[in-house]
């Protein structure tokens, strides 16, 4: 079982920044979606749903279920500036793994935000009675490549010409798996 | 080959306190190497040892290191985790890891790192931290793998491996306290170091 009480908690980013980590909440709508909006074209194209439509995220919040989904947010103020999720599902052959899917804010990589999010799903893996952490990452995205090989994230499959960015253009998929202590 | 002890939540604090010799090479003060630069100061005739780097405080009028009270003017003071981070950098910076390091050499920083793993033991006692844990038994197993006395071709990486291993439980630590994770280079000054060519962050 997860333990919620820990939010809100702040993180210290290496320039000094201090920023809030707390579960997404139902009035976090506006906040998520201009998150969204400022995520440069050329990472959108890589994800799953389109998130530059408001009722994309209203959707989200109208269905929040934190055993299914837990959304963490990196607040500054009251600016979105990540937004990291644990996905999991209650039943079926896959109840013990856990997708996790980490987006940050422009102007807010290379602070080591992102491996600090990396960091905080695998404590909520960790607490959550599941046996592995699964991402999946395009292997043009170096960065959050290396964030989660940084936190013990091993590769376990790479996919070739797998998925589709928006405009059609074919790229390897990896899949980085993080096995669990229990 | 390296057994660690077992150990349980009773760590004293990072106070300053005196020291006997022999306790810098103790799980109470895991750091058997000391930042190069104070090894140039001149003696201040001190009882005392530098909880956090094990270094005795010393240095002069014009060359500093102590400061009053007795207290060194070290680098890891008042941050969180000191004496895990001094220990983390002694053994980072450490002769064991130069290209034409002795056998003798890597076998003390060989020793060093199963005292640096005893120290991360003794604080992770004290949370419940699984990731931590887990990077933590990840380094006891590189360790182990990596016995320099079998002339083990592959001890160098998997001493390295286990140095990577005890950096990500300290940053772990860190992170539970809200706090950015350690950066060994910010306190190369205090080692004979060269420089990395390049770092990066996500």
């Amino acid at each position: 079982m997860i333990d919620l009480e820990r939010y809100p908690r702040e993180v210290t980013l290496r320039n000094g920044a201090t920023l809030v980590f707390r579960p997404m909440g139902r009035d976090d709508v506006d906040r998520l979606w201009v998150f969204f909006q400022r995520i440069p074209p050329e990472d959108k194209m890589f994800f799953r749903q389109d998130v530059s439509r408001r009722e994309a995220v209203q959707r989200w919040a109208d269905t929040l279920d934190y055993g299914l989904v837990l959304p963490i947010l990196a607040l500054e103020g009251d600016r979105v500036v990540g937004d990291a999720t644990l996905h999991r599902k209650r039943t079926g052959w896959k109840q013990r793994v856990g997708v996790v899917r980490v987006q940050i804010a422009p102007d807010y990589r290379h602070l080591g935000l992102g491996t600090a999010m990396v960091r905080e799903l695998r404590h909520l893996g960790e607490k959550s009675a599941l046996h592995y952490l699964m991402a999946e990452v395009i292997e043009e995205q170096a960065a959050a490549v290396r964030a989660f090989e940084k936190m013990g994230f091993v590769r376990g499959a790479t996919y070739r010409n797998f998925v589709n960015d928006q405009g059609g253009g074919l790229h390897n998929l990896l899949v980085l798996l993080y096995r669990m202590s229990s | 080959m390296y057994a660690p002890p077992e150990v349980s939540c009773a760590v004293a604090g990072a106070g300053m306190r005196p020291l006997p010799i022999a306790a810098t090479n103790s799980v109470t003060n895991p750091v058997a190497g000391a930042p190069s630069r104070w090894d140039n100061l001149g003696m201040a005739g001190t009882d005392y040892l530098c909880p956090h780097c094990g270094a005795e405080p010393r240095g002069g009028p014009r060359r500093g290191g102590s400061r009053p009270g007795g207290k060194p003017g070290c680098p890891y003071d008042g941050l969180a985790y000191a004496a895990l981070r001094a220990g983390h950098d002694a053994i980072y910076f450490g002769q064991w890891r130069r290209i034409d390091s002795l056998p003798t050499e890597i076998r003390r920083g060989y020793h060093r790192i199963g005292r640096h793993l005893d120290a991360i033991g003794a604080e992770l006692a004290c949370h419940d931290l699984p990731g931590a844990a887990r990077d933590l038994d990840e380094a006891l197993e590189a360790l182990h793998a990596a016995d320099p006395r079998e002339d083990a071709p592959d001890a160098l990486r998997l001493m390295d491996n286990a140095l990577s291993y005890a950096h990500r439980a300290i940053d772990d630590l860190l992170h539970e306290r809200g706090l950015p994770p350690h950066h060994p280079m910010d306190f190369s000054e205090w080692y004979d170091v060269v420089e990395v060519p390049f770092r990066d962050e996500w």
